[in-house]
């Protein structure tokens, strides 16, 4: 008789349990990371053994798409942290006034070059990175070499016809990588004749990779023979992975400040601040530059093995302030222009 | 007759349990089903409903939604329906086997055959490099055909084996006594009959072809789909106005599709055949017909294994086209992350029991002659009809911003309501077995509406609701299209950190944690025991 009211005190019982304990308890910090996932933990978990301060991470390497997360959530934020990037994806939301300033006494201390850190305290630049021009050789030698094809050196050989369907990049609607590149485009040739040269390079892309390291993974499997990439994330696998990666740093480059940035009302701003500071230590930096081959912005921390130093290359100039006005306009129109 | 109706009605309406019941429920879905749905078709203005035929790209992607439809259904639906002939042919060597591993996609993560064949068929493919010596490029639209005919045939060969199984073994014998040859009565008697079963299979494969997002994301490279359109204006460009006039537009096709399967096919195409038949034997096929389906069998259960043993490679192989030798060192990565499994896990469970819980009492209302009936019963299939991705940007508008926003509960409810229909129907279906005589006898008795449910029928249904809870958790642990939208840092689930995983170029990692997701499905599936296979039959995939 009474089978049935009990199976379903049962139910309800396993209805509560989950409930319960899918709750997540005590006061955590929660992380939204565009570095790749295993940087992101390394560093977490130094984080964690120092302060006791337990992390939740949202781990999606494209800084557009974190960006456009802590967009949506502006009126119940959910994040304390919006860490990686290029600083060009935390100024739009400093303007919007979605974070909150803080100055690290970490970064004062360690004399960091004040152009890397916001001086209303916004965002701190903690490692830089530049856009290189990427080649896998061992396809490029059996397909391409044999026909007489030169290997690319220059931004303009990528729109030569002979890398016709060869050639991957990350997107610029969703990664910080893509966006600087149609930047430098820009201030390279002028916005009309940038675009021209995007609508050429489209001819020969075979794929924009929503993720930045989705373009490594195709380039390091053969997917593809040249792609444009942070040259860290190249390097990396040609040191980690032994990928048969080349790595070009062309003239006219874009590059990065990969910043660190708090949510304003986000759920643990003591945490978070906490966090800022530790990522203007030491450890954090060089785990970046051993992992992920990303240069350090303090003096003290070894540049990444295999990498030129920062300031022999050659870039655009890039004005920063023209980027970020016009990044909703430029994505915009690259989704009407191109389309992919 | 309708005496006793009126009767029934106001017995019921003197009854506060079976009222509160009521009231419960239909808040339940109107909260849960409707609400959202009606805001991701109000989100955006008329304009922006206006501004679809003047870009470009989401025309684009309307188009080559529509065209993988028509490819991977014609496959898959063929593929199924050969297999489904061939499993239900008792001088068919293998069938239960064929039968068995034909079910397997049905129980991993939807990107699971999309990772597996990049593994195994992409440049650097064991099969495709490593054995044949070929450069094969994957990516793009033949891939993303390949993929999805392998993922899809089974739901078209449980929906036409179960047509063929309830065809009358004497209906082919009597053509054959009428002198018909073996492959007359075949054509003109099996296949006829089967012919609502294909119809029916190829609408259900449709559906889950065009609302398919974890192989597309995957496989489909520079070939936009409406599936991840949407979630790609949502994630990429915070553009949640953009991403509703999207999946509104899938919405399109998919009602169309399963208003057509639902009303047409289902109602009245299924009953062509009626009675058991006695158990008398189909006569044998002819042997080169009966060589040519193992063969066929065969080679596309190879293909579903290969998924399996793709993904198992992966998980101990060191670097994946490059560096063959055996490694532990993925593991210890995938471990690191083991406690996604579990919040996958706890939000399986409260996904199941709701659906479960909310399917029967639901199915029991809807049995009887209260108020809102029709309503009912409409708000309990309709989840059916929308494609997953939909489903996410629909409770992203609802509740981002109420308490509920970022927590497991969010995501277990969305899961819990998109699989409403499965234990909605199943429970149905058992209730209509069930003699009116007990109830009657309860009520008689002095049992009101509420005592009814527990005392008479829960007893009763106990097997079908078991059975909902496990269709739904298995469903819930390795959903995407949902949880895409909606997991939060505390929610992290395995299947978003596993596509992570994938697209951070961390391949071996995200195979040792496939791999554990799939063990943690299986042991689900072996603890219920039961033939959830028969459950899974026209539910939503993607």
């Amino acid at each position: 008789m009474r089978r049935g009211a009990a199976l379903l005190a049962v139910i309800l019982g396993v209805l509560t349990l989950a409930g319960t304990a899918a709750t997540a308890p005590a006061p955590r910090l929660v992380v939204y990371s565009a570095l790749p996932d295993l940087e992101t933990s390394l560093i977490h978990r130094e984080f964690t053994r120092r302060t006791g301060i337990q992390v939740d991470a949202l781990v999606v390497p494209a800084a557009g798409t974190l960006q456009a997360r802590i967009r949506t959530e502006k009126d119940r934020p959910r994040a304390d942290v919006f860490v990686g990037g290029s600083r060009d994806f935390h100024i739009p939301l400093a303007r919007e006034g979605l974070l909150l300033p803080y100055r690290s006494p970490v970064a004062a201390q360690a004399k960091i070059n004040p152009a890397y850190l916001d001086p209303d305290g916004y965002w701190h630049g903690w490692y830089l990175g530049a856009l290189a021009i990427i080649v896998n050789t061992e396809r490029f030698e059996r397909e391409l070499a044999p026909r007489g094809v030169r290997k690319p050196a220059t931004w303009d050989d990528l729109i030569r016809p002979e890398f016709r369907g060869h050639f991957v990049m990350p997107s610029p609607v969703t990664t910080g990588g893509g966006y600087i590149f149609v930047a430098a485009q820009i201030f390279r040739l002028g916005e009309e004749r940038a675009w021209a040269y995007l609508r050429a390079l489209n001819a020969n892309a075979s794929q924009y990779t929503p993720t930045a390291p989705g373009t490594i993974t195709l380039l390091e499997r053969g997917e593809a023979i040249v792609g444009m990439m942070w040259a860290h994330e190249a390097i990396g696998a040609r040191v980690l992975r032994a990928a048969p990666l080349e790595v070009t740093v062309p003239p006219d480059t874009g590059y990065e400040v990969g910043a660190v940035s708090i949510v304003k009302g986000g759920p643990n701003p003591e945490g978070a601040k906490a966090y800022v500071d530790f990522l203007m230590t030491r450890v954090p930096q060089d785990i970046n530059a051993r992992y992920g081959f990303r240069y350090p912005v303090r003096a003290d921390v070894p540049v990444p093995m295999g990498a030129t130093p920062f300031e022999q290359l050659k870039f655009v100039a890039y004005d920063l302030d023209w980027a970020i006005q016009n990044q909703a306009r430029v994505r915009e129109r690259w989704t009407r222009e191109i389309g992919r | 007759m309708a005496v006793l109706r009126w009767q029934e009605v106001r017995r019921q309406a003197a009854d506060p349990g079976l009222l509160l019941m009521l009231l419960g429920t239909a808040v339940a879905l109107g909260a849960f089903v409707l609400y959202p749905a009606l805001r991701v078709l109000t989100y955006p203005t008329l304009r922006d409903y206006l501004g679809i035929p003047h870009s470009l790209r989401w025309l684009q992607a309307a188009r080559n939604s529509l065209i993988m439809m028509v490819l991977s259904t014609a496959t898959a639906t063929g593929v199924g329906l050969i297999f489904a002939f061939a499993v239900t042919r008792e001088d068919m060597p293998g069938r239960r086997l064929f039968r068995t591993l034909a079910l397997l996609p049905l129980f991993a993560p939807p990107f699971m055959v999309a990772f597996a064949y990049i593994l195994l068929f992409g440049r650097q493919g064991l099969i495709t490099r490593g054995l044949l010596g070929l450069d094969v490029n994957i990516f793009g639209w033949p891939g993303l055909w390949l993929v999805q005919t392998v993922a899809f045939f089974p739901l078209a060969m449980l929906i036409i084996a179960g047509v063929l199984e309830s065809i009358a073994p004497s209906l082919e014998q009597a053509a054959r006594n009428l002198g018909a040859d073996e492959w007359a009565a075949l054509r003109s008697v099996t296949l006829a009959l089967a012919r609502p079963g294909v119809a029916g299979a190829m609408l259900v494969v449709a559906i889950s072809v065009l609302a398919d997002f974890g192989n597309a994301v995957l496989i489909a490279g520079g070939f936009p789909l409406l599936a991840t359109e949407a979630w790609f204006r949502m994630e990429g460009m915070g553009d949640l106005t953009g991403a509703a006039v999207v999946v509104a537009m899938l919405l399109v096709p998919t009602t169309a599709l399963f208003f057509l399967e639902r009303y047409w096919v289902s109602r009245r195409l299924y009953v062509t055949v009626t009675g058991r038949g006695t158990r008398l034997d189909r006569p044998p096929l002819p042997a080169p017909l009966r060589a040519a389906l193992v063969a066929v069998c065969a080679l596309v259960s190879l293909l579903v294994v290969l998924v399996y043993l793709g993904v198992v490679a992966g998980a101990f192989t060191a670097v994946w086209g490059r560096d063959w030798s055996l490694t532990f060192d993925h593991w210890h990565l995938a471990w690191e992350r083991a406690g996604t499994l579990l919040t996958s896990l706890k939000i399986g469970a409260l996904a199941g029991a709701i659906t479960a819980v909310v399917g029967v009492v639901a199915a029991f209302l809807t049995s009887r002659a209260v108020p809102l009936r029709r309503a009912l019963d409409f708000l309990a299939v309709l989840p059916g009809a929308m494609p997953g991705v939909f489903v996410g940007v629909g409770f992203v508008l609802a509740f981002n911003r109420t308490p509920l926003g970022g927590t497991p509960w969010l995501v277990a409810l969305a899961l819990a309501f998109w699989h409403l229909p499965m234990g909605y129907q199943a429970a149905a279906a058992r209730l209509r077995q069930i003699e009116r005589a007990i109830e009657e006898a309860a009520m008689n008795l002095g049992a009101g509406g509420v005592r009814v449910l527990l005392d008479v029928y829960v007893p009763l249904l106990l097997r079908g609701l078991v059975e909902a809870f496990a269709v739904s958790f298995i469903r819930a642990v390795t959903n995407v299209s949902i949880v895409v939208f909606l997991v939060a840092p505390g929610t992290m689930v395995a299947t978003f950190v596993i596509l992570g995983l994938i697209q951070s170029n961390t391949w071996g990692a995200a195979a040792a944690l496939t791999t554990m997701l799939l063990a943690v499905t299986f042991a689900a599936v072996g603890l219920t025991g039961l033939a959830v296979g028969r459950a899974l039959r026209g539910q939503p995939v993607g």
